[in-house]
């Protein structure tokens, strides 16, 4: 006898689908009445496609997937919305240990890492006739690809030209380094402490650095979903909110670890997992959590300048054009009011305002404009631009490399 | 016209194929994995993916032409058959099209890919009801044994009465026989 609701949601093998494993190990979606299936998927295209014809319900989805989803920019168009963020942080830059050695040799690592000394490489080889550089990443409308290009172009190579970026499942990025068909690759956790374990590779620079606290992945669901159920939204977004507070508490990482490792969830080594949710602490101390952030620092919240800023990065790189109307865009998918909801009905804090200045806190600090104060972390880019939604197109153009120039230049 | 099937699954791959092979004059080719190199030098008109293959991603990156891959491929999402591409993806399949190909041509391709998809789900599913019927009826057979040397029954009478336990309990006569079977274990103290 039941009368629970049914719901079927997707995921990738990511660490960061932690709050959808959570909720369902730790009981939250059935304290909410729901009985959730997990649905392990082997691409972003399935699940931006279940969701879309209804085979899922909602799923782990990347942040500019679910914008490009909306956009019908590939494959099946739906309108999609994002009301809460599962996570900021986790993912890195890897490459192989032989290019990160040649790197060594042009110049020394400095903190954030830099591109510079692969620039000097890259017009070495070029000048040698050796081959372009191969860089891998997951999803062309995801942070990784973003990030990789960002950092690529601060260095000044162009992504499309002076290097090949190609796309590979996360479980594969490990193998096809360690072959050497690529050399280097963006991905999430636990991908890039596989191949650090491995041997095969090594981490230049953490999401962490690029851009403290990048935003990720979502969770996401049809407009029309959460406009016929809005209840079950609402229930499963609380479900999902307590998941992100207990995968926080720095006394559960531990079993979080244990639980994503499972060959159901992520099915890498314990210690993999372990290692791409704690950073190990000073000499004698325990290992610190802080890579990956579930709900600390807002980090679930939906924020719509995390939203416009993905889309500054698909105009940059020619993804859309600029009669994309991207704060409308941005409105639509990216919903902090369902958040509001889900958060005041738990008591918990949520912010007030649905954009924040990005770049500019160096030190922590703490958001006034919410229900009650945020402690937030710094959120610094590692060039130390500063991004303000409130001018995407400036921002989107502002940048040396890439294809959104004023059209005077 | 090129067709190229991407199913990490070998058996439904050749299914799919030898299908596809009595469409049109078509030149079928099938692989595991997507290698871009390989499917480069095939140049396929449409590539049928499993969507249980973790290489649509890869698909979905070469709609933008590049110089090494000069024909945009696209995911097959044709606005005028609405409701198509959702079918195939219900399917569990996905086709991917150089950009600009005739719809018309690549139904029947999707149509074959479905019928073989499902037809290969069937066959999966017959195979496992197959076994687990053996299974049952090995199962029965033993608890047959059982009764007839514990109860000293014949062996119409220890079926009769396996059957009558089944029908009183609601439940398949197979389920009963292991219960039976797994009572017996733990009264011989199996796994105690």
């Amino acid at each position: 006898m039941s009368d629970r609701v049914e719901l079927r949601l997707g995921f990738i093998p990511l660490v960061d689908c932690a709050p959808l494993v959570v909720a369902v190990e730790e009981g939250f979606f059935a304290d909410e009445g729901l009985s959730v299936t997990l649905s392990r998927e082997a691409s972003w295209a399935n699940i931006r496609d279940k969701v879309a014809v209804g085979a899922l319900d909602g799923a782990h989805m990347l942040g500019p997937m679910v914008l490009a989803a909306s956009l019908g920019s590939a494959g099946l168009v739906t309108p999609t919305v994002a009301p809460l963020a599962l996570n900021a942080g986790g993912s890195a830059i890897t490459v192989s240990r032989a290019l990160a050695a040649e790197l060594r040799d042009i110049a020394p690592a400095t903190t954030p890492c830099s591109a510079g000394p692969l620039a000097a490489l890259i017009a070495a080889r070029a000048a040698a006739g050796t081959p372009p550089l191969s860089f891998a990443v997951v999803f062309p409308y995801s942070i990784h690809n973003y990030q990789l290009r960002y950092w690529l172009a601060e260095a000044g190579i162009d992504p499309d030209r002076d290097v090949r970026i190609v796309v590979t499942p996360p479980p594969r990025m490990a193998e096809r380094l360690r072959s050497g068909e690529i050399d280097g690759f963006c991905v999430g956790a636990p991908w890039n402490a596989v191949s650090v374990l491995e041997g095969a590779g090594e981490i230049l620079i953490r999401a962490s650095e690029f851009w403290r606290g990048a935003p990720d992945k979502v969770f996401g669901v049809t407009r029309a979903f959460a406009e016929a159920r809005p209840d079950t939204l609402q229930a499963a977004l609380r479900a999902l909110l307590r998941a992100g507070v207990w995968a926080d508490s720095p006394g559960n990482r531990g079993a979080l670890a244990t639980m994503l490792a499972s060959p159901r969830y992520v099915g890498s080594p314990e210690a993999t997992v372990a290692a791409s949710l704690m950073r190990p602490g000073a000499e004698g101390q325990a290992p610190v959590a802080d890579p990956i952030v579930f709900h600390n620092n807002a980090a679930s919240f939906p924020w719509r300048s995390h939203a416009v800023w993905f889309l500054t990065q698909m105009l940059r790189w020619g993804q859309i054009g600029e009669a994309v109307d991207i704060p409308a865009l941005a409105r639509s998918v990216y919903r902090p009011d369902l958040f509001r909801t889900a958060a005041a009905s738990l008591g918990l804090a949520a912010p007030l305002v649905d954009e924040k200045v990005e770049g500019a806190h160096a030190a922590a600090w703490t958001l006034d404009e919410a229900t009650a104060p945020i402690p937030m972390a710094g959120d610094l880019f590692f060039d130390g631009k500063v991004f303000d939604a409130g001018q995407p197109l400036a921002y989107a153009r502002s940048f040396a490399v890439g294809r959104a120039r004023s059209p005077e230049m | 016209m090129r067709v190229l099937v991407i199913d990490p699954d070998p058996a439904r791959a050749a299914l799919v194929a030898e299908g596809l092979a009595g469409v049109d004059p078509l030149d079928v080719r099938q692989s595991a994995i997507f290698n871009a190199a390989e499917a480069l030098a095939f140049g396929p008109d449409v590539i049928v993916v499993a969507c249980d293959s973790p290489d649509r991603d890869t698909l979905e990156s070469l709609r933008e032409a590049t110089q090494t891959n000069p024909r945009p491929i696209v995911m097959f999402a044709d606005r005028s058959e609405p409701g198509l591409a959702e079918q195939a993806v219900r399917a569990g399949v996905a086709a991917y099209v150089v950009d600009g190909l005739a719809p018309g041509r690549v139904r029947p391709i999707l149509d074959v890919a479905m019928s073989r998809f499902s037809l290969m789900q069937q066959l999966r599913g017959d195979l496992a009801k197959a076994k687990a019927d053996l299974q049952s009826r090995k199962t029965v057979d033993r608890a047959k044994g059982l009764l007839m040397k514990e109860r000293g029954l014949d062996e119409e009478a220890a079926y009769g009465l396996l059957r009558k336990l089944a029908m009183d309990k609601g439940r398949p006569i197979g389920a009963v026989a292991a219960d039976l079977l797994a009572f017996a274990g733990i009264l011989k103290g199996d796994g105690a």
